[in-house]
């Protein structure tokens, strides 16, 4: 959890706007440790977490975490953290073996046409069933609102899986978790290609950014530098929030440059970075 | 023309906001509901992209009982086990029944949030038909779409924003409130007439056009320009009086040769230095032939 981004986007564990879409996304850069960043974020504020981890193992995730201060260890078997761990589940479709039971989530590998309806089910499922098993038993503990952290959506395109079908997915997951649970939600997508005007055939990358920028309320875009590599400053990161904010504004932008450090990171507006001032 | 348009389209009519992911049509759909409704008109939303309790939020002032909700938002694909409303059931009999529903004396508006949903799961013909057949059908008075131009193969955007009346392009201005509208309008003549508006939305949904960005308002500060001398107010002398020009056209310039400072630089004068040379053998080098020197 960086408390610099924290301040940034007005936010604290004790109090976040609830209902959120948060899109990440990044193009010809690294943004996943905004993910680590937010899934250490709603576990320090007690929310009852679905991490659906595509492209890393969890004890990756797991030691990234720790250096954060957050044990994922811990929060499974509290039952705060609900990890499906995509790797892990996919090679049990692809070798089936009698040990470990195959899951339906994963079903769009055999068939990607199918869409991610089993995805989804697997996420509502691991939500929303949490109310129920609360009020049954008492030795589980109250968690807050849930939240659902994707990493990263652009993992099932290569998968085979549509636009179409990721972005109804999406859709789906944002009118159950943020609508109806009002919980947050973040995702994850990854852009190669350089930004292009409009051809009419954009890289399917491309089209899910757009879209889900249409779907989300807030979205944090890392890009390189675009004056070429810096030690001092990984990147630029745009923040732009795109429902009404508390003081009228429709839409607001606004840029920082930041550095990842060993445990954490920093964040300062253009120019004024230590090495610069 | 914004508050125009706001003020009520004519019967039949059809008019489409198109946005892009960089500036969001979705409040001024808002301000067009909201300017419905304070019309005493009855509003059909039809809601993929928002949900119920979003859109009503900020309707909060005005009187919402007239406006109609059709959850699309929840289960658009028929996901669970009892949709509201799934997006192949976007059709003129189903649409009808649901505006017919609720029993008005007047026709209603159909408000489609968003055509970009529809267009991403029924094929752009078959939208356009339907599109088409409500426009005529007589059920509804009038359809606002919101449509992410983007989103889409310009084909299907192009034969969609062909069906409507009025199509209105968001794009974003440099201040994050402001947004410039450029507008087409397609009137039963067949004229068509185009602006461009910047304009802001307020807490309550009113619009407000600041002002007009079009190219008359350019072509109207081009004469004015160049009406205006600018050696006019100036601070330093331009003119040169006689005398003036006469002492400037005295005045040798440094670097022209000038026949005496030629014959000065060329004759040198005595007792400077002089070169001597004396031609040596290893000078006189054959370069066609390097072995030249050689005793064979």
């Amino acid at each position: 959890m960086y408390t610099e981004l924290n301040s940034i986007l007005n936010v604290t564990p004790d109090s976040f706007t609830q209902g959120e879409f948060i899109l990440v996304s990044d193009r010809q850069s690294d943004a996943s440790f905004l993910i680590h960043h937010f899934l250490s974020f709603y576990l320090r504020a007690r929310c009852k977490v679905c991490f659906l981890g595509l492209v890393q193992s969890f004890s990756h995730y797991s030691a990234v975490s720790q250096r954060l201060g957050v044990s994922l260890t811990q929060a499974k078997e509290k039952g705060q953290l609900i990890f499906f761990e995509g790797l892990k589940e996919s090679l049990s479709i692809l070798i089936p073996q009698e040990t470990n039971p195959e899951s339906q989530a994963m079903d769009f590998l055999r068939d990607p046409s199918v869409g991610l309806r089993s995805l989804y089910e697997f996420v509502r499922s691991s939500l929303s069933s949490s109310g129920g098993e609360e009020k049954g038993a008492d030795r589980a503990e109250e968690w807050g609102p849930p939240v659902l952290l994707v990493d990263d959506l652009s993992v099932l395109l290569s998968l085979g899986v549509s636009v179409g079908a990721v972005l109804d997915f999406s859709h789906y997951c944002q009118a159950t978790v943020c609508s109806k649970l009002q919980g947050n939600m973040v995702m994850l997508v990854r852009c190669n290609g350089l930004e292009e005007e409009d051809d009419g055939d954009d890289e399917s990358s491309d089209r899910l950014l757009k879209g889900l920028t249409h779907q989300c309320s807030l979205s944090l875009h890392v890009q390189g530098l675009p004056t070429g590599y810096c030690r001092d400053i990984h990147g630029q990161v745009e923040v732009c929030w795109r429902r009404r904010q508390g003081d009228g504004t429709h839409m607001q932008k606004k840029l920082f440059q930041f550095k990842v450090h060993d445990k954490g990171a920093s964040f300062f507006a253009r120019g004024t970075s230590n090495a610069v001032l | 023309m914004l508050p125009e348009l706001l003020q009520g389209s004519d019967a039949g009519g059809f008019l489409i906001i198109q946005d892009s992911a960089g500036c969001s049509g979705r409040h001024l759909l808002k301000s067009f509901i909201n300017a419905a409704l304070n019309r005493e008109e009855a509003v059909h939303v039809l809601g993929f992209e928002i949900s119920e309790e979003e859109l009503k939020e900020e309707l909060k002032g005005s009187l919402t009982q007239r406006l109609h909700f059709h959850d699309a938002f929840t289960d658009p694909l028929g996901w669970t086990d009892h949709p509201a409303f799934t997006v192949h059931q976007f059709g003129l009999e189903e649409l009808t029944r649901l505006v017919k529903h609720t029993s008005h004396a007047k026709p209603a508006i159909l408000v489609i949030d968003s055509l970009s949903w529809i267009l991403r799961h029924v094929s752009p013909p078959v939208v356009c038909r339907t599109l088409q057949q409500l426009k005529k059908g007589g059920a509804v008075r009038a359809i606002i779409g919101l449509l992410h131009a983007d989103m889409h193969q310009r084909g299907a955007v192009g034969s969609v924003c062909h069906l409507a009346t009025s199509v209105i392009t968001v794009a974003p201005r440099m201040t994050g409130d402001e947004a410039l509208a450029k507008i087409t309008k397609r009137s039963k003549s067949g004229k068509v007439v185009q602006d461009e508006e910047i304009f802001s939305i307020k807490e309550d949904l009113t619009v407000i056009v600041m002002s007009k960005p079009s190219h008359t308002g350019l072509k109207l500060t081009d004469p004015e320009n160049q009406e205006t001398d600018p050696t006019a107010n100036l601070t330093f002398n331009l003119h040169l009086s006689d005398t003036e020009r006469e002492a400037k056209d005295k005045l040798a310039l440094p670097f022209v040769f000038s026949k005496e400072k030629k014959t000065a630089l060329l004759h040198s004068g005595p007792g400077s230095g002089r070169i001597l040379y004396e031609p040596d053998v290893n000078d006189d080098y054959d370069q066609e032939d390097p072995d030249d020197d050689l005793d064979v």
